[in-house]
């Protein structure tokens, strides 16, 4: 649409009736949206007649759409027509990826973002775990059900699982199969979503060791090959079991250890970190002398610890009492960042550079958040493009890095970050803030208690308000 | 005051008879398969080198209807603009962003921005609040600067967002400040900003959203160089400095035209001992283009109440013409007119707006009070807070949450005063209907396009107020 004006010869126009409306446009239109849409496949035959093709469809979506193709974005007439409508039509003319990178968020900057929408399933309406895809779609557990919500964050299907209380959840891509567990029944189960039938369940056994009974899964994440899920058995025996995508079956057992001590305890989190083909898990307790916990990296294939860090460490450390409340690891920037759990500090480490003592503690000046460190009982910390969102209590703020000079210097300095609030006083009373989630360049929200799902975008609209 | 005038808009437009169809003066088009008929008069308004310049070249050499793969609606509308210097009602079936798009495609979105926010359709007299634009996150706005299209830059926090002329497309962007206390456009996407806690005045490209110059006074004490205000002329852009240690300051003033270049100094103060009252910062600087010379007002705070000085600087010669010193009832903002040609201030003390006109400014520069002149001796500080600011021919004022519009009533015969000297009247009203009237102090008042723009405190947005007429 560069020259717009079309000096091209008449055959070049199409003429088509579209439920009796008559719309003129060029076949380079038309087949902008992609060789295999059915009005590519239109264009390829009018050449002769000068009768317009005739198309028994909705000509007031239809000139929606023929105004995306034309102009890349959505005109304001498509509000006339729910997402939903829109996107069935679009997949009946075949230019669904056209109306879909039409609608897409834009990028997220956690300064300058909004809640535009609560996913609020129909029933058990409280979020107990959820999974984000990079499309920006959305796998929700609630209760014993998994609730699908597309990238256009409409309600793609639900499924009962047999659990009562699902408490993690994962897809595993590119399958639409979910991997879910409950932290009272053991075992992982996989469904598949297409038919809502379990196609699986893991359970960690061994035959020499009678104390590893009906052990608890509590958190579950993937690799491109593997699917990682930490079990926990009563005797607080746990460990990482690595299994095999298509057959299902456990190929390895990572990092078994007795539980016996805060050093030793099943992982909360687990996170694969692809750059570096690592597999990384942390867990946390908090008991009457403060929050402890460790972060260990494994190579998954040797189950050999690459790193690992004990928190409290060694009396030495400056920072001794204040051990991380929550860990998040940045899989695209290959950084990680933990939120202290005493003075709320946050601090970032490079997963390239590990060392005894890896962490730069960030500092900020903004004086309008000064009072809000410590206190806090509850953080929750999730690194997403470049930023990094915190939950303390109910409130969310973001650190984002100031450009320099034209570029973004990618160096983790003491000073690199500033910190922002990123809702409003009033959004901090919904309630506790139980995990963030980016993807798609939507945050997602859960709250403790609090039904339904948020999800924050970036917006380029000013949302003015008319007041008259 | 519109900067296009249709040329005789109705010749030429209608074929009387089926053989004007043959003059070359009608240019037939097709978009989207409707047909649209004009002259070329009207598509040349729209400027030589847009797409309707090129199409009736093509259509003159093949002599075929040139075609258009657009919205023959969105396109109707804008020929309309084309016609008329408006945009007709039916566009209001549409958002403005469909409308800036499109306008955007064929080259014409200066006629858009003309409609919809020109200067010269801004009325005193008829500003009522319309919108609300919402601000993200929980700080308020410190600061906000407009351009003369009607867009505008708030700060709030460490953040700046930017609001485009629609006010329907919003980009925010990072700082280094905590908080910016001074900011000002000087283009449609640049700012400079500075702030008293900061060192140094920054230029920034709101675009890209970074830093494109850092512009620093080299003080003798070789401290930081905090920005206390920011002023401009067309061509120049002053800035006043203080030292971080807070003993000297200065304006400087910079080339526009040539890089940010320091074109002259003015007002260097240093403080030597406890001689405090000589070397006030400056903390507004207005640019006054009728006299050509620079306004630099600061005031202080000490043991004998508020005092402060007004100066008038020549910035070429860097001459101080001519000064006003502010003992009794110092001013607590100040502005200057060019159009009512004189310096309105609130004081401090009464709260009252008076002002002087810098035509004949006599040796003992009395002020003019407008309110009740005795409330100057006041040891209450009524006037805290309140903001004053000139537009076009009116000086607004806010008062706590409240807005006063000052207007100049010209009286046919001229009225002469106790003291002999000629005396204008002015008149004050109270803006906005009484469901907008009052509200959280007033923090910062702007204008541009044909809006004026208002921020209050602990409200995270900017209000927007402005004419019934031909409003989207």
């Amino acid at each position: 649409m560069e020259d717009g004006l079309s000096n091209s010869t008449p055959s070049d126009r199409i003429k088509l009736n579209v439920g009796g409306k008559l719309f003129e446009t060029t076949v380079s239109t038309l087949r902008s949206g992609g060789p295999d849409s059915l009005l590519a496949a239109l264009s390829h035959r009018h050449h002769q007649s000068s009768n317009p093709i005739f198309i028994d469809r909705d000509p007031e979506i239809f000139s929606v759409l023929l105004s995306l193709l034309r102009t890349n974005r959505l005109p304001s007439t498509s509000r006339r027509f729910t997402d939903q409508e829109l996107s069935d039509e679009a997949s009946y003319y075949g230019i669904e990826s056209q109306l879909k990178s039409a609608m897409l968020p834009n990028p997220l900057s956690g300064i300058d973002a909004s809640v535009v929408a609560t996913i609020r399933p129909a029933s058990d309406g409280v979020v107990s775990a959820f999974t984000t895809i990079d499309d920006g779609s959305v796998w929700i557990a609630h209760g014993g059900q998994i609730s699908v919500y597309d990238w256009n964050l409409t309600h793609a299907g639900t499924v009962r699982t047999h659990l009562d209380y699902i408490t993690s959840i994962r897809q595993v891509t590119p399958s639409a199969m979910a991997a879910v567990a409950c932290d009272v029944s053991s075992g992982v189960h996989f469904y598949n979503f297409a038919n809502g039938r379990r196609v699986g369940s893991v359970e960690w056994t061994d035959p020499t060791d009678p104390r590893i009974y009906k052990a608890r899964v509590t958190t579950i994440t993937e690799s491109p090959e593997s699917v990682f899920a930490a079990f926990d058995s009563y005797h607080k025996e746990n460990c990482v079991l690595a299994i095999d995508k298509s057959t299902l079956q456990v190929t390895s057992e990572i990092g078994r250890q007795s539980g016996s001590s805060s050093k030793s305890i099943v992982p909360g989190n687990l996170t694969y970190v692809k750059d570096l083909g690592l597999l990384a898990a942390n867990a946390v307790t908090s008991g009457a002398f403060g929050f402890s916990g460790y972060i260990r990296f494994w190579d998954p294939r040797s189950a050999r610890v690459v790193w690992e860090t004990n928190e409290p460490g060694s009396g030495r450390s400056s920072r001794f009492g204040d051990s991380f409340a929550d860990v998040s690891i940045d899989v695209n920037e290959v950084t990680m960042c933990k939120i202290c759990s005493k003075s709320g500090d946050l601090a970032m480490a490079d997963l390239r550079k590990l060392s005894d003592d890896p962490w730069i503690y960030l500092r900020d000046t903004n004086p309008s958040l000064r009072n809000t460190s410590g206190g806090i009982s509850n953080s929750v910390v999730h690194c997403y493009k470049k930023q990094v969102f915190v939950g303390r209590d109910g409130g969310l703020e973001v650190w984002s890095r100031v450009a320099q000079n034209g570029e973004h210097n990618m160096e983790i300095g003491e000073e690199s970050f500033r910190r922002n609030y990123m809702d409003k006083l009033e959004d901090s009373e919904r309630g506790i803030i139980k995990k963030i989630e980016g993807a798609g360049e939507r945050l997602f929200v859960s709250r403790e208690e609090a039904e339904g799902l948020e999800v924050w975008q970036s917006s380029v609209f000013s949302g003015a308000v008319l007041v008259l | 005051m519109t900067l296009f005038l249709p040329s005789n808009p109705l010749s030429n437009r209608v074929p009387k008879t089926p053989q004007d169809f043959t003059k070359p003066n009608i240019v037939t088009i097709d978009v989207g398969g409707q047909l649209f008929q004009t002259t070329k008069q009207t598509l040349t308004l729209a400027g030589s080198n847009t797409l309707f310049s090129n199409l009736f070249n093509s259509s003159e050499q093949n002599n075929t209807i040139p075609f258009i793969d657009r919205d023959p609606e969105l396109f109707s509308i804008l020929l309309s603009l084309l016609r008329t210097g408006y945009l007709p009602s039916k566009a209001k079936s549409f958002e403005i962003q469909d409308l800036v798009f499109e306008a955007k495609f064929y080259g014409v979105q200066d006629f858009l921005v003309e409609s919809q926010s020109n200067p010269s359709q801004f009325e005193a007299f008829d500003l009522e609040k319309s919108m609300i634009l919402p601000l993200s996150g929980r700080d308020s706005p410190s600061a906000i600067a407009t351009t003369l299209n009607g867009s505008v830059h708030v700060s709030h926090g460490s953040k700046i967002t930017s609001f485009d002329w629609s006010l329907q497309r919003k980009s925010t962007i990072l700082t280094q400040f905590s908080a910016v206390d001074s900011l000002l456009s000087l283009s449609s996407n640049v700012v400079a900003a500075g702030a008293t806690d900061f060192s140094g005045l920054q230029i920034i490209d709101l675009e890209m959203g970074f830093v494109v110059k850092t512009l620093n006074w080299e003080n003798v004490t070789k401290s930081g160089s905090t920005v206390q205000a920011i002023g401009s002329s067309p061509e120049f852009l002053f800035t006043s400095f203080e030292s971080s240690r807070r003993n000297s300051n200065s304006i400087l003033v910079y080339d526009l035209n040539d890089g940010f270049k320091v074109a002259s100094e003015i007002g260097h103060n240093e403080i030597f001992g406890a001689d405090l009252d000589s070397a006030i910062p400056s903390t507004k600087l207005n640019w006054v283009p009728s006299l050509n010379l620079l306004m630099a007002s600061g005031s202080h705070s000490g043991p004998s109440g508020v005092s402060g000085n007004i100066k008038f600087w020549d910035i070429r010669s860097r001459d101080l013409v001519a000064e006003i010193k502010e003992k009794v009832d110092c001013f607590s903002d100040i502005t200057v007119s060019d159009t009512l040609s004189a310096v309105f201030k609130i004081g401090m003390n009464s709260g009252e707006v008076s002002y002087i006109d810098f035509r004949n400014m006599s040796s003992d520069n009395s002020w003019n009070c407008l309110g009740v002149s005795r409330k100057a001796m006041n040891v209450k500080k009524e006037g805290l807070g309140c903001k004053i600011e000139s537009h076009g021919n009116q000086v607004f004022c806010s008062k706590e949450g409240e807005l006063e519009l000052w207007s100049e009533v010209l009286m046919g015969s001229l009225t002469t005063g106790k003291n002999g000297k000629e005396e204008r009247i002015f008149k004050q009203n109270v803006l906005g209907r009484s469901k907008d009237i009052g509200g959280n102090r007033i923090t910062n008042l702007g204008f541009g396009g044909n809006k004026m723009f208002v921020t209050r405190k602990d409200q995270q947005c900017v209000e927007v107020w402005q004419s019934s007429v031909r409003r989207f």
